[in-house]
């Protein structure tokens, strides 16, 4: 069976630190992976490597079941791979229209009097960011003046117009409320109703687990193992991420300075 | 679901037009505009009539443009987040190129002017190539531009010429048809040429930004470069076309000023980068990059040619005209700072 | 002759006459509606010409030169204030910084607000062309003064007030020779300033000698120019006679030879108290002096003059201002003129 995107055995060294070591996980259309770690577990090496920043030492990309080299994340993205970053997805002093046409703005007539169509990409954007289920008051508003969790939103809101089949969403939530954590899970079950693949990383297994479909879990630069919900529950999940034994220690430790 | 969404779509656009005074409140030149008002009001008052009248007005459009032809590629890029501090000495460089050129080769005046504007796309080129490939900041880059280009300019000339200027532009061929259109004045008014190719630029600027995918990436490379970057905007050529831009405009600014004054001198232009970056400021840019407006900075400038003009117009002590500058300079921005912060207020 | 001019002549006129014709007017009494009615288009041109207004622009000199705010153009500024206080009519002065476009605006400014006569100095005379072409069209009559005495004529100048700077720097050159000097350093203050130029090449051939010269940072930073200067003495010990080309620098030259402890004799253009006290104490060997206090005082007296009577001077040469020497001999007697800032 064909994958939309998976990893086979990958790799990555710097110098004589090993990054990562024989990751294997596989994505496809309509589900959301998530890959959980802790700090220093991995997570964001394998984010650069599926978005094309960084190449693998050893094993193998595919997407649609082909071997597939990213030389740089202009690649991925012709790929169909859209990666939104944290807090690197917008630009704060532009409008809300014009962050979601960055890099793809429509255009009219024919150089060198090429011009916006202004028009077209106030109103696609207003509507499709509705259809995601964010209400934008007022496309011309400047990103900066919207919370951290409809930025992140209109950011996935955006790759999801743009075609991306497989949504990478490096920590969407860490920086944020519970609230506005809300808004931007919900928005990533949407896009998984649109027909993404998201790859959803997190640290935190609260937000992981209701929208999870699958999870991976890291732990210095190795896989612990790969879940379908359906085998785990959320307390093994948390359990599973700290490294039980040391949870264990802690909670020990905890109760000594307590009692 | 559709239909619901619609509907918003509706309400929501009789919301923004009756939020239209609103939304010119929040445009970066609003500071510049007011300003603009009162430093013309307060020289009519103090240079009388005179100062609106025909001769007057084509007196302070030429020393606006003069600033202006050049604040409005600096704005740009200053949107865009960086500074060319070479923008002032190198119409100076240009000057001194074409007058070269036509004196002593004693080219045609118009393939001088090619040659010049090529040169000011390749001192663009290096200076954004420099600061872009060695990750410095553009203001110690283009400031070593500066230096150098001021050595330059009066080791040249000099080596050149033996004295410290060229004389005689107006003995080429072809200067007759190109002062016409780049360095003389037209009704009897002297209304300078100059102002008609400031206007140009500043219109053709205002469109880029707001209306191509040109203006797009201006602002957002100045507003977040690595968020642009991942979103697929070449940062790389859009920083490298602006600095070709300016060092282009203050080129074509060397060539008319050669014209007019029919000689280069080799400390032409020198400060004046200053004087761009500060119109571009009253006009509303931040220094910070992926914010501004190029109207902001040709108002800027229009507040600049009134000062210049209207101190000895009206008789003061011109000893202050800096004095002046500065306390403008500071009035604008703390206006422009105001504004912005009771806009983003009213917004939330 | 242009209108513009007409009605001035007629303003200067009526001052004259004023006194008998309103004599005339209250001895007409009744008769005044009468002659109003019969005179109307000659009263109402004297009613214009006597306008406040106009009377006011029309006696009003304008001065633009290239100066740079420093000492030696204060002095030309004092004699063009005195010279219109003497002569009782307005002046207006103002400087462009050595920036030939500047100054180009600055002549459009004075033009615009109708001078009756306009002084400029003229170190770049292309620069001038327009600017000067459009104040003769406009009837302003010009003088120039200090730079440019090679181009007062193509300029439509009546004349040229100024020393020139080949000769004076000829005659420092030679000056400096006859006082044992084998090794010359001219510092130049001002970058792109022509008039330096033409005082160096001078020296070069009045001084025979070995000549060199050094671009100093200049006034507006004295203590770094004296330290470039120091530096060029320490390296250079065969350099015997320095040449400055401003007062200021003169000094900042004089204290950076006491510094490097060199024995070059020193001489400078250009007066100020300053200078005057170090010839008297003979750590200076002489100035000098275009007594440029002439080149405010004198334009405008002549302006006055045309004016009034349409008398020119110079016979279209120059009115030449210097070269004069200032040395120990005579130093004494200048410095309090020095000292209140005319010289």
């Amino acid at each position: 069976m064909t994958h939309l995107l998976a990893a086979d055995k990958v790799s990555k060294y710097f110098g004589n630190v090993i990054a990562l070591k024989d990751i294997s996980a596989h994505l496809d259309a309509g589900e959301v992976l998530c890959i959980l770690g802790d700090n220093g577990a991995g997570k964001s090496t394998l984010i650069k490597i599926l978005s094309g920043v960084h190449q693998p030492d050893a094993g193998r990309l595919l997407v649609d079941g082909e071997e597939a080299r990213f030389g740089s994340p202009r690649e991925a993205r012709a790929a169909g791979i859209a990666t939104v970053y944290q807090d690197l997805a917008m630009v704060p002093l532009m409008s809300v229209w014009r962050n979601f046409f960055l890099g793809a703005e429509p255009t009219r007539g024919a150089p060198p009097v090429r011009y916006l169509d202004v028009r077209t990409a106030r109103q696609e954007a207003r509507r499709h960011l509705m259809a995601m289920g964010i209400d934008i008051r007022d496309p011309d508003q400047p990103v900066g003046t919207l919370s951290g969790g409809e930025r992140q939103a209109v950011a996935i809101s955006r790759a999801v117009y743009f075609g991306a089949r497989v949504l990478i969403l490096d920590e969407p939530t860490s920086a944020l409320g519970v609230k506005a954590s809300g808004i931007v899970l919900r928005n990533v079950v949407r896009a998984r109703e649109h027909g993404a693949g998201v790859v959803f990383i997190t640290h935190n297994p609260h937000h992981a687990y209701p929208v999870g479909d699958r999870f991976v879990i890291l732990n210095r630069g190795q896989t612990l193992g790969t879940y379908a919900k359906r085998e785990i529950d959320q307390q093994e999940l948390v359990r599973l991420m700290a490294g039980g034994a040391e949870l264990a220690e802690l909670q020990h430790e905890l109760e000594q300075i307590s009692g | 679901m559709a239909q619901v969404a619609e509907s918003g779509l509706a309400r929501d656009e009789r919301l923004a037009r009756v939020g239209l005074a609103a939304r010119l409140f929040q445009r970066p030149e609003i500071g510049s505009m007011v300003g603009v008002v009162a430093v013309f009001f307060l020289f009519l008052w103090a240079a009388g009539a005179k100062f609106a009248e025909l001769d007057g007005f084509a007196l302070w459009t030429d020393e606006a443009s003069n600033v202006g032809i050049m604040a409005v590629p600096v704005a740009l890029l200053m949107i865009a987040g960086e500074f060319d501090l070479s923008a002032g000495v190198m119409t100076g460089s240009a000057g001194l190129l074409f007058a070269y050129l036509v004196t002593r080769p004693d080219l045609n005046v118009w393939p001088a002017i090619l040659l010049v504007l090529l040169f000011g796309l390749t001192i663009g080129f290096i200076n954004g190539m420099l600061v872009m490939k060695t990750r410095l900041p553009s203001f110690i880059v283009t400031l070593g531009t500066f230096f150098s280009l001021a050595g330059l300019n009066a080791g040249l000339t000099r080596r050149a010429t033996g004295s410290v200027y060229i004389p005689d532009v107006d003995t080429a061929s072809g200067f007759r048809s190109a002062h016409r259109f780049l360095g003389s004045t037209f009704t009897t008014y002297a209304f300078p040429d100059r102002v008609i190719w400031w206007i140009v630029i500043t219109v053709v600027a205002t469109w880029v930004l707001a209306r191509t995918r040109f203006g797009n990436w201006i602002f957002a490379v100045g507003g977040d470069a690595t968020a642009a970057r991942n979103v697929g905007v070449p940062v790389l050529r859009t920083k490298i076309a602006l600095f070709m831009t300016t060092s282009t405009m203050a080129s074509l600014l060397g060539i008319m000023i050669a014209l007019q004054i029919r000689s280069a001198q080799a400390d032409q232009g020198i400060g004046n980068e200053f004087v761009y970056i500060i119109a571009a400021v009253v006009g509303g840019c931040l220094l910070t990059g992926g914010y501004g407006s190029a109207v902001g900075a040709s108002i800027g400038a229009l507040i600049m040619g009134m000062i210049t003009v209207g101190i000895p117009f009206a008789g003061w002590n011109s000893d202050y005209q800096r004095l002046f500058l500065g306390v403008i300079l500071l009035l604008a921005v703390m206006l422009n700072t105001l504004i912005r912060w009771a806009a983003a207020r009213s917004r939330a | 002759m242009t209108e513009h001019e007409q009605v001035e002549w007629e303003a200067i006129e009526e001052d004259e006459t004023g006194l008998s014709r309103r004599e005339l007017f209250v001895k007409g009494g009744l008769l005044t509606a009468g002659a109003a009615f019969l005179g109307s288009p000659v009263a109402a041109a004297r009613a214009a010409a006597k306008s406040p207004a106009a009377a006011e622009a029309s006696s009003t000199f304008a001065v633009v030169t290239h100066g740079a705010g420093d000492a030696f153009w204060a002095v030309v500024k004092k004699g063009v204030l005195k010279a219109g206080k003497d002569l009782g009519v307005k002046v207006n002065y103002s400087e462009s910084f050595n920036n030939p476009q500047k100054q180009a605006q600055l002549i459009g400014t004075a033009v615009a607000r109708k001078p009756g006569g306009l002084v400029v100095s003229a170190p770049n005379p292309s620069a001038l062309k327009d600017p000067l072409r459009r104040a003769r069209r406009a009837g302003v009559p010009i003088i120039t003064i200090n730079s440019g005495v090679q181009a007062f004529k193509s300029l439509g100048a009546i004349t040229h007030v100024g020393q020139t700077e080949t000769i004076a720097g000829r005659g420092a050159g030679q000056k400096l020779k006859a006082a044992g000097g084998k090794k010359l350093l001219v510092i130049i203050h001002e970058q792109g300033n022509i008039g330096l130029e033409q005082r160096y090449s001078g020296a070069k051939s009045g001084f025979g000698g070995k000549t060199s010269r050094l671009q100093v940072k200049g006034v507006s930073d004295i203590s770094t120019t004296t330290n470039q200067i120091k530096t060029k003495l320490r390296a250079d010990r065969s350099i015997d006679a320095i040449l400055a080309l401003n007062p200021q620098v003169g000094v900042a030259a004089k204290d950076a030879a006491a510094s490097a402890n060199s024995k070059a004799k020193i001489a400078t253009f250009d007066l100020s108290s300053d200078v005057i006290k170090a010839i008297q104490r003979g750590q200076m060997l002489f100035a000098v002096d275009q007594q440029q206090f002439e080149q405010g005082y004198l334009p405008i007296v002549f302006l006055y003059l045309y004016r009034y009577n349409l008398n020119t001077v110079g016979g279209g040469q120059p009115v030449l201002t210097g070269p004069g020497y200032v040395e120990k001999g005579n130093a004494s007697k200048v410095a309090a003129y020095a000292r209140r800032g005319t010289r």
